[in-house]
């Protein structure tokens, strides 16, 4: 693969302008926020490009590890951040949510999915630290770990924002329905269903178009790193499967997890959801 | 414990508070069954938090108990498996009248209950509602006409213990009167105990008990 330049990525770069003129003449306020995110993450994507080239050298299962732990953190912060929703109710809850699942899944797909292809796991024995250093491997387990959190944080923020702020709304609805007999966990269906359709709608729509009008990023990825197509296909075929799945099992998670920390011992939202600060 | 069997709802010395402001203070009342019992005061006084309570949606001080059982923490969903309640002016995100209708039947709570469209029918007799409105949409139908579905469905749910808060505010004094005939029919055929928050003269006049509550200035 070719590899871009410092010039290329200037290049690259003056293309950002097109979109800043625009913000700019209309008016949005978006420009130094724009302005700001482009300069954080060109310096992140760097940061982070100089420690994989570490982790990847070293490559110590356990090291990655707690890497994943630490994406793990970051990723619940950004979910608090961007929900407004209170970290002494939604911490724990997001916390274990995103660990456990890209967890499970990440361990699941690497071992069982790639493992049966790559280290014929069904076929060979192996010591407990190879088979660790294979599921935790830097190459594998890092980008995978990586994209499942990433779509974990975008489906759990719009489902939990719509979720939590239904409930504040419709508090009368709520309460009709406890109030005419339902549990809590009845009594919070019609608002489950509202997240889910609002977080999972874009998904499935961007599944019913991939290939067509979407140029799904993993493939294009590893297309221009030199893979076959075919190879590349059946690589995004799973990606899409298994942020498909995380990102439902980690939602039900921590709504699953939630419920006994944000609502009071009579069923009812404690106030969860921190106020707008205005910083006019 | 003393507990007379006659006695549906019974408040012991309950005060409402919401952080410094008193809403109700030391209220006790005896609701026996089959009693239609109409709490009234102005706008603000505590009517709707005095509701909340019995259901558990509100803090209070004493106690109340709801068929001998107190309302706590540790039995509020047997506690509220024995009230129907019909909230002022629900705005049901269900599309059609039948869909809001059918929504408290859906719940495991409800689920021996018998629910048809005939049923549903012969209460609106009551009501004077056309059949026609089962099957518009709940944007299509009056305030009143709403109120007075819901007030069908609470009767259909066959509770010990109706809340019903501001029946009447969207009706004329003619469906006024229906929702009258309609509480006492629900009180002659089934010994249903009917607590209603309402400053509507007509309801305070039929009320076999009335409550007024005064808004408290401190």
């Amino acid at each position: 693969m070719v590899d871009i330049d410092i010039y290329g990525l200037g290049i690259g770069l003056v293309l950002m302008l097109i979109p800043l003129f625009f913000l700019y003449k209309l008016r949005t306020g978006l420009v130094h926020s724009t302005l700001s995110a482009t300069i954080r993450m060109i310096i992140q994507l760097w940061l982070i490009g100089l420690y994989l080239q570490f982790l990847f050298l070293s490559d110590v299962w356990w090291v990655n590890l707690i890497w994943g732990l630490i994406m793990t953190f970051v990723a619940t912060g950004t979910a608090i951040q961007r929900t407004r929703l209170k970290l002494q109710y939604m911490g724990i809850p997001l916390l274990v949510s995103f660990l456990s699942t890209a967890l499970i899944i990440s361990i699941y797909f690497i071992g069982l999915v790639l493992g049966s292809s790559e280290m014929k796991i069904f076929e060979q024995t192996f010591t407990s630290t190879e088979f660790l250093s294979y599921l935790f491997s830097a190459r594998y387990f890092i980008p995978i770990f990586g994209l499942l959190l990433g779509n974990m944080l975008g489906v759990n923020v719009l489902a939990l924002s719509t979720y939590f702020e239904g409930i504040r709304r419709e508090q009368q609805m709520y309460r009709y329905l406890l109030g005419n007999g339902a549990t809590r966990w009845e009594a919070t269906q019609p608002f489950m269903r509202k997240a889910a359709i609002k977080a999972f709608n874009p998904c499935i729509a961007n599944m019913a178009v991939m290939g067509l009008v979407a140029m799904p990023g993993t493939m294009i990825g590893q297309i221009l790193g030199g893979s076959d197509p075919s190879q590349a296909i059946k690589y995004q075929m799973m990606i899409v499967v298994i942020t498909f799945v995380a990102s439902m099992l980690s939602l039900m998670l921590t709504i699953f997890l939630a419920q006994k920390q944000c609502f009071d011992n009579m069923g009812l939202l404690k106030n969860v959801i921190a106020e707008k600060v205005d910083n006019k | 414990m003393s507990f007379n069997i006659r006695i549906m709802l019974q408040l012991k010395d309950v005060t409402i508070k919401y952080g410094e402001k008193t809403v109700i203070n030391h209220l006790s009342l005896d609701v026996d069954r089959g009693q239609l019992v109409c709490i009234c005061g102005e706008s603000g006084c505590g009517k709707t938090s005095l509701l909340n309570a019995i259901m558990g949606f509100v803090a209070f001080e004493g106690e109340i108990l709801i068929d001998g059982i107190q309302v706590s923490h540790t039995n509020i969903d047997s506690i509220r498996r024995m009230i129907a309640y019909v909230p002022q002016e629900l705005a049901l995100p269900q599309e059609t009248v039948k869909e809001m209708i059918y929504l408290p039947f859906s719940l495991k709570a409800n689920h021996q209950k018998d629910y048809s469209d005939e049923k549903v029918l012969k209460e609106w007799e009551f009501l004077n509602l056309d059949r026609s409105i089962l099957e518009k949409r709940t944007t299509e139908i009056s305030g009143g006409q709403r109120q007075r579905v819901m007030l069908s469905v609470a009767g259909l749910l066959h509770k010990k213990l109706i809340l019903v808060d501001e029946p009447t505010s969207a009706l004329d004094p003619e469906s006024a009167q229906l929702v009258l005939r309609y509480f006492r029919h629900l009180i002659d055929s089934e010994n249903v105990t009917i607590v209603v928050a309402s400053h509507h003269k007509a309801i305070i006049d039929n009320s076999d008990q009335v409550v007024e509550i005064k808004t408290l200035n401190f």
